[in-house]
């Protein structure tokens, strides 16, 4: 199953456009969509599960295309787990399984199957009779993953699902996700770009509702090759001076000064060394360019 | 049905219903039978659109209408219609149980010109579960629609303020939405009062026949 947006956008009512003629097209397996905090990511996530409807462009789920009349028939292949979603606190999370399975259309011996196996590759079998408003932020991410799945989607949707989680919880997830993308596309979005390195072979960046870069994990780390350089300041104040010419990604202090990791075209006029692109440095410098 | 009654009848809620109809019955002097009705049915009111206000809402301030919109309509409709159904059977027993409060605390006396108690507390059970049906669907619907519970309960207030005072009862007379507490209690053979609770029923009914297509565009 692939995805294709061509030339997609979103206005809302108060005239700000969250997505501005984007063309994306997402390959079966996991996809990463990445940007910072009001990118328009959550935006397209909520076209792609036909929550909004956009001001121009289209969307196909395969060849069905997303229209009114379409949207019963896509609605049937998608699983989405919202950014922060709190499912019902009463129930134990077997009953809010079984609820969500039931509401979602899903025959109650199949989803009692589901459910079992789900619990069981989430490692949530000893929690299942425990409500819901009892469990970690992680174990109800992981319910909440499980809720997606419950329909067998062959398009999964996952908006920032280890934000706030430990980096235990967040490896987990991520596991999960890589599992479950076997034989289905998923679309995991997120401004953690450690996530995605961990996860996905390609990914999308998105910054103010255009897409920045979309292609290979492994080709965007190329682009910022030889634009890193690691940098000595002696003190605090020739710091300063690096931060207002360049981009820094890290600082630390070290004996004798600052080392500060600085993306620049040229070698900055310090003590530097070049080093190899990270996927974080990479992503700083995409999006930077855009600026 | 059971994950449902979970659902929208958490203990806070049940608790303040039940405190509710307990402080009306210390608090609301009746002299005679005839006014027990009288005094719950306006007072249940505000408490059913308080009680049902987050029907459906909830889904959407916890972000679950997200997930929710890829379900079929048919099921999501079946849904709500079970949570209105649970929430006014628990609120029309709570108003049948404070009906007899009433009658220990107050110690209410017959009028000489009203019918009998039997009769009385019929004539009670049917005006008040069309109140409970009424409200609790009208303040669904306009939740939904605004997706909002404030707005719901707003709404139904104004309503509510409009039908329960001397220019409503002037106004609409026999069709007004309190018309049971409007009247003639000495002319027991008018029933024009019943009007009212006709139209009750009838606007009911047509807030749920449009609720699937809320569903799909607000839901």
């Amino acid at each position: 199953m692939s995805i294709h947006i061509k030339d997609l956008t979103v206005t809302f009512k108060n005239g700000v456009t969250a997505i501005n003629h984007a063309d994306l097209e997402i390959p079966n397996g996991i996809f990463g969509l990445l940007g910072e905090n009001g990118a328009g990511k959550t935006t397209l996530m909520r076209v792609l599960t036909t929550v909004l409807k956009p001001v121009s462009g289209t969307v196909a789920l395969d060849k069905i295309l997303y229209s009114e009349g379409n949207y019963k028939k896509i609605q049937r292949k998608i699983g989405y787990l919202p950014q922060e979603i709190e499912l019902y606190p009463n129930l134990t999370v077997q009953e809010c399984l079984e609820y969500m399975g039931d509401l979602a259309g899903v025959p109650k011996a199949e989803c009692t199957k589901r459910i079992e196996y789900y619990l069981k590759k989430t490692s949530l079998v000893e929690h299942r009779k425990k409500k819901m408003k009892q469990l970690s932020g992680g174990m109800k991410r992981r319910v909440g993953l499980v809720q997606a799945l419950l329909n067998e989607p062959e398009f999964l949707i996952v908006d920032e699902p280890t934000t706030g989680l430990d980096p235990e919880e967040r490896i987990r997830i991520r596991n999960l996700l890589v599992d479950f993308s076997e034989n289905r596309t998923v679309l995991f979005s997120t401004h953690v770009v450690e996530d995605l390195a961990a996860t996905c072979n390609q990914l999308a960046i998105i910054q103010k509702g255009s897409f920045l870069y979309a292609g290979l994990v492994r080709n965007l780390a190329e682009e910022a090759q030889g634009k890193i350089w690691i940098c000595k300041a002696s003190d605090e104040e020739k710091a300063r001076e690096v931060e207002c010419q360049y981009r820094i990604t890290s600082k630390q202090y070290v004996e004798g000064g600052l080392q500060l990791r600085v993306i620049s075209e040229r070698m900055p006029e310090l003590e530097c060394v070049s080093v190899p692109a990270t996927l974080e440095d990479a992503y700083i410098y995409v999006t930077s360019q855009a600026r | 049905m059971e994950k449902e009654t979970k659902i929208v009848l958490p203990f806070y809620k049940i608790a303040y219903a039940v405190f509710f109809v307990i402080i009306l019955s210390l608090i609301r002097g009746v002299t005679h039978t005839y006014e027990v009705g009288i005094a719950i049915e306006a007072p249940l009111a505000i408490l059913t659109t308080v009680f049902c206000a987050d029907t459906y809402v909830q889904e959407i301030m916890s972000k679950r209408s997200e997930v929710h919109r890829l379900y079929p309509i048919k099921r999501r409709f079946c849904s709500i219609m079970e949570r209105i159904m649970i929430q006014e059977i628990f609120l029309l027993v709570l108003a049948i149980a404070g009906y007899g409060l009433f009658f220990i605390v107050q110690k209410p006396i017959t009028h000489p010109v009203t019918e009998n108690e039997t009769i009385q507390f019929a004539v009670y059970c049917f005006a008040i579960t069309i109140t409970i049906f009424f409200w609790g669907i009208l303040v669904n619907t306009l939740s939904m629609f605004f997706r909002n519970m404030w707005m719901g309960i707003g709404g139904c207030l104004l309503i509510w303020m409009v039908a329960n005072s001397r220019g409503g009862e002037n106004v609409f007379g026999a069709w007004n939405l309190f018309s049971y507490m409007f009247r003639n209690i000495e002319n027991t053979a008018d029933i024009t009062w019943l009007y009212g609770k006709a139209l009750y029923i009838c606007i009911g009914l047509i807030l749920l026949a449009t609720l699937p297509n809320i569903i799909r565009r607000r839901g």
